[in-house]
């Protein structure tokens, strides 16, 4: 297991590597001056474009481009991020937290509710339940999500003045800032911070503005997970040792959630990982409506303005990100099915 | 999993329970005891919401070159002038006690020298007091630093003479000691030299772009230039984000910055030692908000003050009750500019390059019946009415409303039938009779300017069945590096004054040496006599003179198509007082003190 484990860290040597030349060529088709032209806002700065091309070297041969980066990657510098006026990795650690902790509450969700309503409509196959949640899994999944998250903003908080958009409130914010002996930012995550300071109330208030992210971001992924539990149930419950168990006897709830579901989770695990791995990267629609400035956000503008700095790292990260959740689903398994050995 | 749901439902409860907590909290931070600030003590009177999408790139003033630096800059530092309410050719005193003038001896020596007397008892939010070394400090510094891609620009040129401390990638040899002797010390004054008379002076000392002053002392402490002739060029031209001024601050205006979130909220605090009065309005924030949907009810529900509005979105905040729209015209203007030699090499705009009907000439705009074709099939009542609601200003010329020497030149009018005859005319008769086909690329995301585009190409279209031109869009950070690559036979581009002058617009958009003059490839050599000496000219009468002829040959010559000029709707709760326009000042401005609630 060990050396499995050691293996594959090593093998995320390669991918970063093979991500990072990926990218890297990838923006090199656009030509120096488009990429000198990040750091132009106004016309009248265009005329500085022959100058900037020169001043960072953009139109030295690729290679030598990209030898430059990986020394200064190795050198602990990211890089600047136009898109947030500041340097990569420090930007990293504002927006990664405001992803993480919208992904903290709505994995949990999306994960037992896409189980819970697997099972039911892979338990009550064709009836009414089965039709109702497949039907709704269908339009949550095909329902765009900035859509559905604008319904959401114009309900609640257009109508009902409830669950503002945003991270925190103006007051909560001042509040923070006003005391800084008194509230420390350990997270970045100001529903963990809360806690952490023992000011609920700044639990409470960053909660309020997570309540439609989250809805939104749970009702456009659980479908997904929805169907994958209720193929995965039908399958089990229609293999030999289920028939065994009801011939001896067993009741429904003890072959349908202590037999049927424990085996149907094996292929859930690999989608629900995915799922999380790739919610790191943040809901673009959702952070933008909703006002959050996340990974998604950052990552949406970084490419439109082809913040090369942000790209490279981001994309890495989410190297990395997808790498390590593949190993921690491969461990699983090993875990939940004795009969998979890691090799 | 039963387990798993009690003790979500338990932590919810919890959670509910917490909610009921902030009134609690807010009666324990009320006693005299603590001195915490709360939430609650700042109150919605007192306390101003923006939401807008500008990014903030940087708080230095020597670097900041766009309307989201300087809101955040101006509300936080101090020129040695500010203009006066609306005006763009009246100053009023800031950190100086008067505006320098021929009649107060402040102009002197044929408009090259400036001098300013510099205010007392002003302070800086760190504790320092202002003095005429900070003032001559800091004009010296903003030149010394001279980012590539920055305003720096006009200051050299005002003065040193040079648009650059650079050339070809090197310093230019003693520039320095140039921009040393520019600026000096006299007693409690400051005089500034200019190698030639430069009338629009003022005006950019007004703005962001050169004027702010900033305490000598702290930016030394604070890594950046020591004031020294000798080590200026390791301050030169530092890398973007590199500013050692970047993120930090102080100035001497009434507000400083609490706390600069990027891309998140930028919050200013009142200043108690401001010299000036108290301004009402104690915090003033700036939240982004890039989701229109998410501003507007932002506005409606009163959470937000003002809002951002762009100009597709106005009809929806027209009538909503408790707000207020203030239209501003601005000295902005937006033209379809033609190019009179368009590069060939691999150019997809101009399909074969030939007059062959497949195609234009690279030359295809040097004949003046085509650009008159294209200003006749031009609607502008039906583009003011279709695209902006009559809610924008059709300029005649490049020289925008409001400026000086402003003057109403004749149009192309709207007519098929003179467009036709113009098309025939042109090249002999040879594009009426082969026809044409090329691209009109406008930005993407521009809607004002794809109408533009879209209008004049089914006009011209409709002339003769042979004629073809096809509308496309190109992100705008392509367009700027095309356009200067002499891609597009006509570019559709704005221009935002840097100062309040007719030089700024008229040279840019006709002298063979402007950036659009010289990418239209247009040449006129009485335009570039012109350009010159209007730049330099400091008697009024002559330079009416000379700004009019330069308008009428805008017109003579057909040189391009003026689309626009912007208005930004300034769009607050009504219950916010005190706002003052500027055609100068676009809707990412704000200015704090002039504000009440």
């Amino acid at each position: 297991m060990t050396a499995y484990i050691i293996r594959r860290l090593l093998f995320l040597i390669f991918v970063l590597f093979g991500v990072s030349v990926l990218i890297f060529g990838l923006l090199m088709t656009f030509s120096p001056e488009r990429r000198a032209a990040v750091y132009v806002t106004t016309p009248q700065q265009a005329k500085d474009i022959p100058k900037l091309v020169k001043q960072y070297g953009l139109n030295d041969p690729v290679p030598i481009q990209y030898a430059r980066w990986v020394k200064e990657v190795a050198s602990g510098n990211l890089g600047w991020s136009l898109v947030a006026a500041r340097p990569v990795a420090k930007a990293f650690w504002s927006y990664f937290p405001t992803t993480l902790e919208l992904n903290l509450l709505a994995s949990p969700l999306v994960i037992i509710v896409g189980i819970w309503l697997g099972t039911l409509a892979g338990v009550h196959r064709d009836t009414w339940i089965d039709h109702g949640t497949r039907i709704g899994a269908i339009v949550g999944w095909s329902l765009p999500t900035f859509l559905f998250a604008l319904v959401l903003l114009m309900i609640f908080y257009g109508y009902y003045g409830l669950f503002p958009p945003g991270i925190i409130s103006s007051d909560t914010s001042l509040w923070v800032i006003n005391n800084p002996d008194k509230f420390t930012r350990y997270t970045g995550m100001y529903t963990i911070d809360g806690i952490l300071n023992g000011h609920l109330w700044v639990t409470w208030d960053a909660l309020n503005h997570l309540v439609l992210p989250v809805l939104t971001q749970v009702i456009v992924v659980v479908a997904l997970l929805m169907r994958v539990m209720r193929s995965g149930m039908l399958e089990e419950l229609s293999r030999d040792y289920v028939i065994t168990a009801k011939a001896k006897g067993a009741d429904a709830h003890t072959i349908n959630i202590k037999h049927a579901r424990k085996n149907a989770l094996i292929p859930v695990i690999t989608v629900a990982g995915q799922l999380v791995a790739l919610s790191m990267e943040g809901s673009i629609a959702v952070e933008v409506v909703f006002s959050r400035q996340g990974m998604g956000w950052w990552l949406a503008h970084s490419a439109t303005q082809l913040d090369m700095p942000v790209l490279m790292s981001v994309c890495m990260f989410i190297g990395v990100v997808f790498v390590l959740s593949n190993l921690i689903i491969d461990i699983m398994y090993a875990y939940i099915d004795p009969r998979i050995q890691l090799q | 999993m039963r387990k798993l749901v009690m003790l979500l439902l338990a932590f919810s409860l919890l959670l509910a329970a917490c909610g009921e907590k902030p009134e609690m909290k807010k009666k324990a931070e009320k006693t005299p005891a603590t001195e915490t600030k709360t939430a609650a003590q700042v109150g919605s009177n007192d306390k101003f919401i923006l939401e807008s999408y500008g990014t903030l790139r940087t708080l230095d003033p020597a670097c900041g070159y766009d309307s989201v630096s300087h809101m955040r800059i101006m509300n936080i530092y101090e020129p040695l002038i500010f203009f006066d309410g609306s005006a763009t050719d009246k100053f009023i005193p800031v950190l100086a006690t008067e505006v320098p003038s021929l009649e107060n001896g402040g102009i002197s020596d044929g408009g090259k020298t400036y001098t300013f007397k510099i205010r007392k008892g002003v302070k800086f939010h760190k504790g320092g007091e202002l003095t005429a070394e900070d003032v001559a400090y800091s004009i010296k510094r903003h030149m010394v630093v001279d980012q590539e891609g920055g305003p720096m620009w006009m200051m050299l040129e005002a003065l040193v003479g040079v648009p650059s401390t650079r050339k070809d990638g090197k310093i230019r040899e003693g520039v320095f000691e140039k921009i040393d002797k520019a600026v000096e010390v006299k007693g409690d004054e400051v005089v500034m030299h200019l190698p030639k008379p430069f009338p629009p002076f003022l005006a950019v000392l007004a703005y962001s772009y050169g004027g702010i002053i900033m305490d000598k002392e702290w930016c030394v402490e604070n890594g950046c230039w020591d004031g020294t002739v000798e080590n200026a060029a390791k301050y030169n031209n530092p890398a973007f984000g590199s500013e050692p001024l970047h993120k930090i601050e102080n100035g001497t205006a009434p507000y400083y910055m609490l706390k600069w979130e990027p891309s998140v909220e930028f919050i200013f605090e009142r200043f108690d030692d401001y010299w000036g009065p108290k301004p009402a309005i104690k915090t003033g924030i700036v939240r982004y908000n890039q989701e229109w949907s998410s501003r507007k009810l932002a506005l409606q529900n009163g959470d937000a003050d003002r809002v951002l509005v762009d100009p597709q979105y106005l009809a929806e905040v027209e009538n909503m009750p408790g707000v207020t729209i203030h239209p501003v015209p601005q000295l902005s203007v937006t033209g379809a500019i033609f190019c009179q030699k368009i590069n060939p090499e691999a150019n997809p705009n101009i399909g074969s390059g030939k007059l062959d009907g497949k195609g234009i000439p690279v030359d295809f705009f040097s004949d003046i019946h085509v650009r008159k074709a294209f200003l006749h099939a031009f609607d502008r009542k039906t583009y003011a009415k279709d695209v902006w609601n009559d809610q924008v200003v059709m300029p005649t010329s490049p020289n925008a409303k409001g400026l000086p020497y402003y003057k109403q030149v004749p149009v192309y009018e709207f007519d098929l039938e003179k467009a036709a005859e113009e098309m025939k005319q042109a090249f002999g008769g040879q594009i009426w009779e082969k026809g044409f086909k090329m691209v009109i690329t406008h930005n993407t995301g521009n809607d004002q300017r794809e109408a533009a585009a879209h209008m004049l190409a089914e006009n011209i279209m409709s002339l003769n069945p042979k004629f073809n031109i096809e509308v496309r869009n190109m992100d705008w950070k392509d367009y700027v590096v095309a356009y200067r690559k002499y891609q597009f036979p006509m570019f559709i581009i704005g221009w935002g004054a840097d100062f309040p002058d007719p030089d700024n617009f008229m040279f840019t958009f006709m002298s063979s040496d402007g950036v659009y003059g010289k990418f239209s490839a247009y040449k006129n050599e009485e335009v570039d006599r012109l350009c010159k000496e209007g730049r330099f000219e400091v008697d009024p009468a002559k330079r009416k003179d000379i700004y009019e002829r330069l308008q009428d040959i805008w017109y003579e010559d057909a040189v391009g198509c003026m689309v626009y000029q912007k208005v930004d709707h300034f769009t607050y709760r009504d219950n916010v007082k005190g706002f003052v326009p500027h055609p100068m000042l676009d809707h990412e401005w704000e200015s704090l003190k002039l504000l009440s609630k």
